[in-house]
């Protein structure tokens, strides 16, 4: 085991920035999470600490030792790849043994070893068969097999549930997430899917375009997104977002003047902000049961989607799309007038053009 | 919706069947004729009498034409082994390990198979001359592979094209180095390709003539097309045994393409990914 540590790490592919530089430390026996949508250069890093990709800027620490020039094998580093990237023409057995025999470990020491793995993921009925005769989940078990014999002192993951159907995604999360708990190997995860990163992870790294959004932990990135681009991506469905322009002492919102709560009012310089709030903290009323207050809007609902305990109402706020996440049962349907409040304690205000969060509240307040 | 019955398509099909198959039709029908029947007018085209005197009768007419066979299979599996090394490490490297002017090798080699062969002769000749090579089997082999490795290099390229990098990267961090790679991974999964195309070259190199006739000037050496082409005399033109000894010639090949052509079939990295 060993923590990894990214000394100014950054990829470019002569002009073109691939990676901008960044600082990471990765602690020993931490779930780390690269969260990004395609092209954000999360791969891109994972294959630079796997050895796949050259390192063009800074160093990178595994253990402690810089591994820059070592070899993939030399690095400690075991890698479960998206498409599974078995050896077609090799059984089960085979796969995963193929790293120790090029170690030239002793033979019983390698059945040994690969049995026992194969019995913690259910392995041991298929350890005859090619990849061609398993499910998708069996080969991706297979995968991650393999990289639990070498006893890396790094996991890494490249998307690796993303060629899995939903329901079978979920039950591979879970099983992630045991054998993170039982053998506390550092691992370091690469996805696009946020609710992979939000249930996995210790941390999360979120990239975009190259750059580093936020690193923090699940809830930090939920409850106090750096920016807006986070905002954005972190929580599903996506954060609403609404334009802010001052007036005097107000701020002029959704067509009302309003006074936003000293957090985010005093710090705020400029003239314009761009304000979010989460479908979830939205509360819809009837008009006839609406509270009166500053932070109530008429609303008209364009289409209510029921998913089961949830529904999702997309609604017209003063002409201003926005998604309200309610209750399951009860809710207006398509057409229907309502009324929306906002919390104000719950909006996170954003710089329009930088789209750096104005202001950050404690950790406490969120729940 | 109903399909309708694509009379037209089958016209086409039927046409080229009979455009491409007519002259072996016309030569297998004619190693079964007697020398009356070759020469009739009209046409015979039923062999009548229909004789197998031929085959008998070929190899006391052509006592080497069994060696030229076993030239050509020679030169043909020497030419396809050497190929299929060469230019799968070849084409191995140039598509998938990142070299940097790879493209312009690409073209390169290319360009290089645009030569008419003819127009390589005299210097092959000369050097060939100076090294000992001629009437060799490495001459001719060397010579074959030289003109093919071209086209396999191209080939083989997009084959491994078709195969995904990541089982490549994967057997890397399993600790394997590259030529490791190539032989214990690529080779066997891209196996239907180097078939396809080591059958291609065979057949190429089976049916290669003017290096074949210029390199080879002993008897003894001649590969079959040149040996059975120089059949007819000043004086005689003997159709029965160029006909018999072209359909013997022909044989080895329908059974080498027989053998492995079961081998190319896709599907070989199922399994690998999703």
């Amino acid at each position: 085991m060993a923590s990894v540590t990214l000394n100014q790490i950054g990829k470019s592919y002569g002009a073109v920035v691939a990676v901008k530089q960044f600082d990471l430390e990765i602690a020993d026996g931490e779930f780390l999470v690269l969260l990004g949508p395609s092209g954000c250069g999360k791969s891109t890093t994972l294959r630079m600490i796997a050895g796949l990709e050259s390192i063009t800027h800074g160093d990178l620490l595994i253990g402690g030792k810089r591994v820059n020039d070592t070899d993939p094998k030399d690095r400690g580093v075991a890698m479960v790849f998206q498409n599974y990237a078995l050896y077609p023409h090799k059984s089960v057995f085979d796969n995963m043994a193929m790293a120790l025999k090029l170690q030239k470990t002793p033979r019983a020491e390698i059945a040994e070893r690969v049995n026992a793995v194969a019995d913690m993921l259910g392995l041991t009925p298929y350890l005859e068969r090619k990849p061609a005769a398993l499910s998708g989940g069996q080969r991706q078990r297979v995968a991650i097999g393999r990289a639990i014999v070498r006893t890396p002192d790094v996991f890494l993951f490249d998307e690796p549930l993303s060629n899995l159907d939903a329901k079978l995604r979920v039950k591979m999360r879970m099983e992630l997430q045991e054998l993170h708990d039982r053998l506390g190997v550092t691992s370091v995860y690469v996805t696009h899917d946020q609710v992979e990163a939000m249930t996995l992870a210790d941390r999360i790294v979120i990239l975009n375009g190259g750059t580093v959004a936020q690193i923090g932990t699940p809830r930090e990135v939920y409850d106090h997104p750096a920016t807006e681009f986070v905002a954005g991506f972190i929580g599903s469905p996506a954060m609403n977002f609404m334009p802010a322009a001052r007036a005097g002492d107000h701020w002029r919102i959704e067509g009302s003047d309003l006074v936003l709560p000293d957090a985010i009012g005093l710090n705020a310089t400029d003239p314009a902000l761009t304000l979010g709030v989460r479908p979830e903290h939205l509360e819809v009323f009837a008009p006839e049961n609406a509270p009166s207050g500053p932070w109530v809007f008429d609303a008209r609902v364009k289409l209510a989607e029921l998913l089961g305990a949830d529904a999702l109402l997309n609604l017209s706020v003063m002409g201003q799309p926005m998604l309200a996440r309610v209750g399951g049962t009860d809710f207006p349907l398509a057409g229907g007038r309502v009324r929306v409040r906002i919390d104000p304690e719950r909006l996170h205000a954003f710089h329009p053009e930088t789209g750096l969060a104005v202001t950050s509240r404690s950790p406490s307040s969120g729940q | 919706m109903q399909k309708r019955p694509r009379y037209g398509l089958y016209a086409i099909v039927a046409l080229s069947v009979l455009i491409s198959f007519f002259p072996i039709v016309w030569l297998i029908l004619t190693s079964f004729k007697n020398t009356a029947g070759i020469y009739a007018w009209p046409p015979q085209y039923w062999p009548d009498p229909f004789t197998f005197e031929n085959y008998v009768s070929i190899f006391t007419n052509s006592p080497e034409l069994l060696r030229y066979i076993l030239n050509s299979f020679i030169v043909g599996v020497g030419a396809t082994a050497v190929t299929l090394l060469l230019g799968g490490m070849a084409a191995y490297a140039l598509s998938r390990l990142g070299l940097r002017f790879a493209g312009v090798l690409m073209v390169a080699i290319l360009a290089v198979s645009m030569f008419p062969p003819v127009s390589l002769l005299p210097s092959l000749f000369q050097n060939f001359l100076n090294f000992g090579l001629l009437n060799t089997y490495t001459g001719l082999v060397l010579a074959h592979a030289g003109l093919f490795l071209p086209f396999t290099v191209w080939m083989l390229a997009s084959y491994f094209a078709t195969l995904p990098v990541e089982i490549e990267e994967a057997a890397r961090m399993d600790g394997m180095g590259f030529l490791r790679i190539f032989l214990t991974i690529v080779l066997p999964l891209s196996w239907p390709g180097f078939v396809a195309t080591g059958l291609i070259v065979f057949i190429f190199s089976w049916n290669e003539f003017p290096l074949a006739l210029v390199l080879m000037t002993q008897n003894a050496m001649r590969t079959a097309p040149v040996g059975i082409s120089l059949y007819p005399g000043e004086y005689a033109f003997p159709w029965e045994t160029i006909s018999t000894a072209t359909v013997l010639a022909i044989i080895p090949v329908l059974v080498i393409t027989a053998i492995f052509q079961k081998q190319i079939v896709g599907g070989l990295t199922a399994g690998a990914g999703k």
